[in-house]
């Protein structure tokens, strides 16, 4: 229902925030948001959705321009304000205090509303009742899979019914089935006349969920249109601006690669983390010049999988067989000399933060065997990275200055870099693109598409369904611990996937 | 041997006291994400500025007054360095160790003409129970851990401070003011250090010496861990540690081999190693314990 032409209950006029870095991340910002409407705000990495959002809470002050809130001119001291006065945000990285129990995050809260501790758990346990949420309110927060993490964000922001709702790209981290609770609780708080402002940077969400949409980019309003008369490829158009697409890299044919035999075997493994087993006899081979495709929703055995290929957790049964060679016992550095390379889901992990460029390619050639002590040579290792990044066109200032002021998306081209440089026989990707705009999504994926081209084995494990369906040539899924189908692609239909990832089929 | 293992019982009620009073302050700190390395060297402040309070106006609770106020003030300045001006805290908490020990000697020497030790001074009365002494000051710290329990386990103001420590943007976005929260609990818990400090002097030794506080800072860091950053297991553990001391002293009495005396003295801290090592690895800190809390 969207709502008549009245007053706005949340109105920004001309908004602009620039960065103490000199970054602008807003420039003149106008847009109206109505009670009882969704509104989409749609844009890429850095288009400046997040900043105003969170300039509405609260959490920062704009530059210039105002926020006009119920008629009035305001300006929040801190989001506590913002609440308060009815205002409520989900972030995309949830904002729960992880060491801390649900009920006392729950009460926390509850106390910043006036609510007594009783109060607020009777509230949160309605609420959960209402949406059929099951929530753990004695476990502690960062023991809970993403999913059940939101859950307890909307409780939280619900227990007082706000008049906004702010969710920042609230399906990046959840499975399908999560998202649909979601889509349910959005679309009960619409009926009740909630303003809800939706930040994404996903094109399919806009129709499903929006009423109006506007899309920016860098820091500017481009359009606001009707959510539901927007196609897709019109909004695309409008998200990215001028700039043309990289093409998509094409499906290449399975079954070529079939004849020879598997790099990477895996036969009945089981691992154990913490007493749990998470991963409960998962089969799979991975043949040179493919990509096996695993997804699921996160929690369900598939970091424990990769750990165990890695050589990171032990096995607690079964074998893993690289190139020929059971490494089941082996250490991570000989499977990594043997040819084996890991790509992980966070970049924190893949690249040293605070050493520079040449150095992570560095310790990368060291650990594959290719660089050899004690004296290294930097003339080789600087040959080395100034062809790879040319080849796949990442831009640094210098190759000298700490990787941490690369963005993302350099980011994981320098670590797809330097796996290039080692020329490993074997690749295990983990959320290759999570994060990253969709230019550089299809830069990378491009770029696993060649590596798979060069005859490498590749075992790209994404929560990202469209990437895993789009690349891979075979997909599996995992749940509890099992892989419960593997199948070509097109094979698949996306009901069939919700089912199996949801454990229901 | 039932007469003996009474009175040990009885003198750790008297050992353990600045154990407690400064192991459930820190407790409380590194819940708010703060750590106090220099908990001995606002202890020997404290008891310095205790022994001439009491020596100048022979009050023992004036003096346990004043070393409250120094604990307070100390409490203030690494609170506030640490929380306000995210200054090292384990650097800063060095400094006041070394600080304090400076002062202690000068004033040592200022006050009575003596590097190592003052004059005997004029002490709390102890409590006679059935012909065993124990202190007053048992109760008040028994009392003093329980309510730091019942604030930290049943009060928002608890649940304020553990969100500091554990994820201070998520507690700012609440509205709770982390910096100054985590100075003023600094502070607070910097009068009980100051206490332990004090009553080390006024009470349980009747005079001050320069190595008075003898590690108990460092104990009480130990006992932290081994708490699991839990008062009530805080208080526990000092207790125990209390009795070890305890008898370590009356071992060196009946085997009255003066050369073996400071081998028994190291027997608290032993236990406090081996307790720490057996127990110590389940033992959970707070996520952002000393790390400074930086706003974007």
């Amino acid at each position: 229902m969207a709502a008549s032409g009245s007053q706005p209950l949340l109105a920004v006029r001309d908004l602009v925030k620039v960065y103490p870095d000199g970054t602008v991340a807003l420039n003149g910002v106008s847009l109206d948001f109505m009670a009882g409407e969704v509104h989409v705000l749609l844009g890429e990495n850095g288009a400046g959705k997040t900043t105003l959002a969170r300039i509405i809470y609260g959490e920062i002050r704009p530059t210039s321009g105002e926020v006009i809130y119920e008629g009035r001119r305001v300006l929040f001291r801190g989001p506590w304000e913002a609440i308060r006065a009815g205002i409520r945000m989900i972030y995309q990285h949830f904002s729960l205090v992880g060491g801390f129990t649900v009920a006392d995050n729950i009460a926390l809260y509850g106390s910043r509303l006036g609510l007594s501790r009783r109060e607020a758990l009777e509230a949160a346990r309605r609420l959960a009742e209402e949406y059929g949420f099951r929530i753990p309110f004695d476990a502690r927060v960062s023991d809970l899979p993403a999913g059940i993490q939101q859950r307890v964000e909307i409780v939280k922001a619900l227990l007082v019914e706000p008049r906004v709702l702010i969710l920042d790209e609230p399906t990046s981290l959840v499975s399908p089935l999560d998202v649909e609770a979601l889509f349910r609780v959005i679309r009960g708080l619409r009926e009740k006349g909630v303003a809800i402002l939706y930040i994404t940077h996903k094109l399919r969400e806009v129709g499903v969920i929006g009423d109006r949409v506007t899309v920016m980019r860098r820091g500017r309003v481009v359009a606001t249109l009707p959510a539901k008369k927007a196609t897709v490829d019109q909004l695309a158009r409008l998200m990215i601006g001028e700039r043309r697409l990289p093409e998509e890299p094409r499906i290449a044919a399975a079954g070529a690669a079939g004849e020879r035999g598997a790099a990477l075997r895996v036969e009945n493994l089981r691992v154990v983390r913490e007493g749990f087993e998470a991963v409960r006899g998962v089969s799979l081979e991975v043949r040179p010049g493919e990509i096996l495709g695993v997804t699921g929703v996160a929690g369900n055995g598939q970091d424990e999988l990769v750990e165990a290929i890695v050589g990171v957790l032990p096995v607690a049964g079964g074998r893993i067989t690289l190139l020929g060679r059971d490494v089941t016992r082996e250490p991570t550095w000989v499977r990594y000399r043997l040819g084996l390379a890991y790509l992980p889901g966070s970049r924190k992990l893949s690249l040293v933060q605070e050493m520079n460029a040449l150095e992570n390619l560095a310790l990368g050639l060291l650990g594959a065997g290719k660089l050899r002590g004690p004296f290294i040579d930097w003339g080789w290792v600087a040959k080395l990275l100034v062809k790879y990044v040319e080849e796949l066109g990442v831009v640094m200032h210098s190759p000298y200055a700490p990787v941490k002021h690369l963005s993302g998306g350099n980011q994981q081209k320098l670590a797809l870099a330097r796996i290039l440089a080692v020329e490993p026989r074997v690749l295990v990707a983990v959320d290759p693109t999570h994060g990253l705009d969709i230019a550089t999504t299809r830069i990378v994926h491009s770029i696993l598409a060649e590596m798979r081209s060069r005859g490498m084995a590749i075992l790209l494990v994404s929560s990202d369904l469209d990437e895993v369906l789009q690349l891979s040539d075979r997909v599996a899924v995992m749940n509890s611990g099992r892989i419960v189908s593997i199948k070509k692609p097109h094979e698949y239909t996306l009901e069939e996937l919700g089912r199996l990832m949801g454990g229901a089929a | 041997m039932i007469g003996l293992i009474i009175s040990l019982l009885v003198v750790a009620t008297r050992s353990s006291v600045p154990l407690i009073l400064a192991s459930v302050g820190e407790v409380v700190t590194e819940k708010a994400g703060i750590v106090n390395i220099g908990i001995e060297g606002f202890m020997l402040l404290a008891g310095v500025v205790a022994a001439v309070v009491d020596y100048a106006t022979g009050s023992p609770l004036l003096g346990l007054l004043a070393g409250a106020g120094v604990g307070f003030i100390l409490g203030l300045i690494h609170g506030a360095a640490s929380a306000k001006l995210k200054a090292n805290q384990i650097v800063l908490g060095i400094g006041i160790n070394i600080l304090a020990f400076g002062i202690g000697v000068a004033v040592l020497n200022h006050v009575w003409g003596n590097p190592g030790q003052s004059a005997p001074l004029p002490t709390i009365p102890p409590i006679r129970i059935d012909g065993y002494f124990t202190t007053p000051m048992f109760l008040a710290a028994i009392a003093i851990a329980l309510a730091a329990h019942y604030i930290m386990t049943r009060t928002t103001l608890g649940l304020e401070i553990s969100a500091c420590g554990e994820d201070p943007h998520s507690a700012e976005a609440l509205g709770v003011k982390v910096e100054t929260l985590q100075t003023l609990v600094t502070a607070v818990a910097g009068i009980l250090h100051g206490l332990a400090g004090a009553y080390l002097v006024v009470d349980y030794i009747g005079q001050f010496t320069r190595d008075i506080t003898a590690g108990r800072g460092f104990i009480a860091l130990a006992i932290v861990v081994l708490s699991n950053w839990n008062t009530i297991l805080a208080l526990a553990a000092s207790y125990l540690l209390g009795l070890a001391e305890a008898t370590a002293l009356n071992l060196q009495a009946i085997l009255g081999v003066p050369a073996l005396s400071d081998l028994l003295n190291t027997l608290p801290y032993i236990a406090a190693l081996v307790a720490i090592t057996i127990y110590g690895v389940k033992a959970r800190a707070p996520a952002w314990l000393g790390r400074p809390y930086i706003k974007e």
